[in-house]
């Protein structure tokens, strides 16, 4: 195996104290924890130093450590047989193992625990699932690949319809196997929706943007929309204002309750980039027939006075 | 060959852990799960004389508040104050998505644009 100088890892002195060797390693931590820290390598440099902190932070498994001497980090080493015979008796086949694996077995002897002969809880495992809205929908089964101590598995999970962004799953008993009759360990799985190219969830409601014309969003027309069982005609009613936003009911996602959210279609009104000589004509007579007056209507409803200014 | 597929467990408030389960499954002791109820972060949804049951939607975030506690070898005071923050940036977060799917904030992205326009 080989020697790790935890000191140096932690940039402390051999006699530090607890308290130092707390504040150093939290220092790091907060520099390299993979949440904090986007640099290639902070995982790594975070495990390291969290790696020599449990052992450093530990009286009993500190003086283990201290016994076996200071050595170049990297070297290879056998602890002595004393060593061994005071600390490690119960732990066997440390010959091919990692540093950090016999010094964290010291902690389980310890507690009188040591590997083997108590039970323990099977690993959890946290993992994502990217499905479309159609299987958030509908449901789906997906297959899952997990990575444990034996190798890879893949598991197929059935996913329920009715999930949404962010819903979390628990698959009971599924996770690693629990040792000397402790339980298995579970599954954990993050639903995450995958883009649509039209429709956007909002929980179990679905939303799109609804484009018309001036005269259809002024007159009034029955459009085809997008829907997760497919088109329907939507009917807009004459005199729909942009933003607007306009309700099909229980044509979202089915939620797991039996039911479904709404789809909701916000009104967009968009005019021609450019004009045709008609259509310039057109809107040039409307604009000398109507007396419409966009901001003075927006102010009278946002500030709620009955006269406009 | 795959094995047949198995159901799901939703972690939603429809599900309750017992307060030895939820122990079991975030890593933190009975008494420190207690202390987080002290503090207020955690509360259970019915009381009986094992601890209580909690709602299964706490799992999550106790396991997530778990991880960080060893990570950064933290006290339970400093967990239940970060169990606070976690759940305002997961409200915020779920905010923003409703805000994006609902098209309101890209409504106000526009007006600001049109607004600077000469």
């Amino acid at each position: 195996m080989k020697y790790k100088d935890y000191y140096a890892a932690l940039d402390v002195p051999i006699g530090a104290d607890l308290a130092q060797i707390k504040k150093a390693y939290r220092k790091l931590a907060r520099l390299h924890h993979p949440d904090v820290s986007k640099a290639p390598d902070a995982e790594v440099r975070f495990k390291e130093a969290a790696e020599a902190y449990a052992t450093l932070k530990d009286p009993e498994k500190r003086a283990a450590y201290d016994e076996l001497g200071r050595r170049p980090p990297g070297e290879e080493f056998s602890a002595p047989p004393q060593w061994r015979q005071d600390h490690a008796s119960q732990y066997t086949g440390f010959d091919n193992t990692e540093f950090a694996d016999l010094l964290a077995s010291l902690g389980r002897r310890q507690e009188g625990s040591a590997r083997g002969t108590l039970p323990r809880h099977g690993q959890d495992y946290e993992t994502s699932a990217h499905v479309s809205l159609e299987d958030a929908h509908q449901g789906t089964t997906v297959s899952l690949d997990l990575n444990d101590e034996e190798g890879t598995k893949t598991l197929q999970v059935t996913i329920p319809p009715g999930v949404t962004e962010g819903q979390k799953l628990r698959l009971r008993g599924k996770g690693g196997k629990g040792q000397q009759g402790a339980v298995d360990g579970d599954i954990y799985l993050h639903i995450k929706l995958a883009p649509h190219a039209v429709l956007r969830p909002d929980g179990h409601d679905l939303y799109f943007e609804l484009a018309l014309t001036p005269w259809e969003a002024a007159l009034g027309t029955d459009v085809e929309v997008p829907t997760l069982d497919g088109p329907v005609v939507l009917t807009v009613p004459a005199g729909t204002r942009s933003g607007r936003k306009l309700r099909l009911r229980e044509r979202g996602l089915s939620n797991s309750h039996g039911g479904r959210g709404h789809l909701y279609a916000t009104v967009r009104i968009d005019v021609p980039g450019t004009l045709t000589e008609r259509e310039r004509d057109l809107f040039g007579q409307l604009a000398q027939a109507s007396d419409f007056n966009p901001r003075a209507a927006k102010t009278k409803e946002n500030d709620h006075v009955p006269t406009a200014i | 060959m795959y094995p047949p597929p198995f159901e799901v467990t939703w972690l939603d408030t429809r599900e309750t852990v017992s307060l030895a389960e939820l122990s079991r499954v975030c890593g933190m002791s009975q008494d420190e799960l207690v202390e987080l109820v002290e503090y207020g972060a955690l509360a259970p949804v019915e009381l009986n004389p094992q601890g209580g049951n909690f709602s299964a939607v706490c799992i999550v975030p106790l396991r997530t508040v778990c991880k960080l506690r060893v990570d950064f070898d933290l006290d339970v005071f400093t967990v239940a104050v970060l169990m606070g923050y976690l759940d305002r940036i997961d409200e915020l977060e779920r905010q923003l998505r409703s805000l994006r799917a609902t098209g309101s904030d890209q409504r106000g992205q526009a007006q600001h644009v049109e607004g600077d326009t000469p």
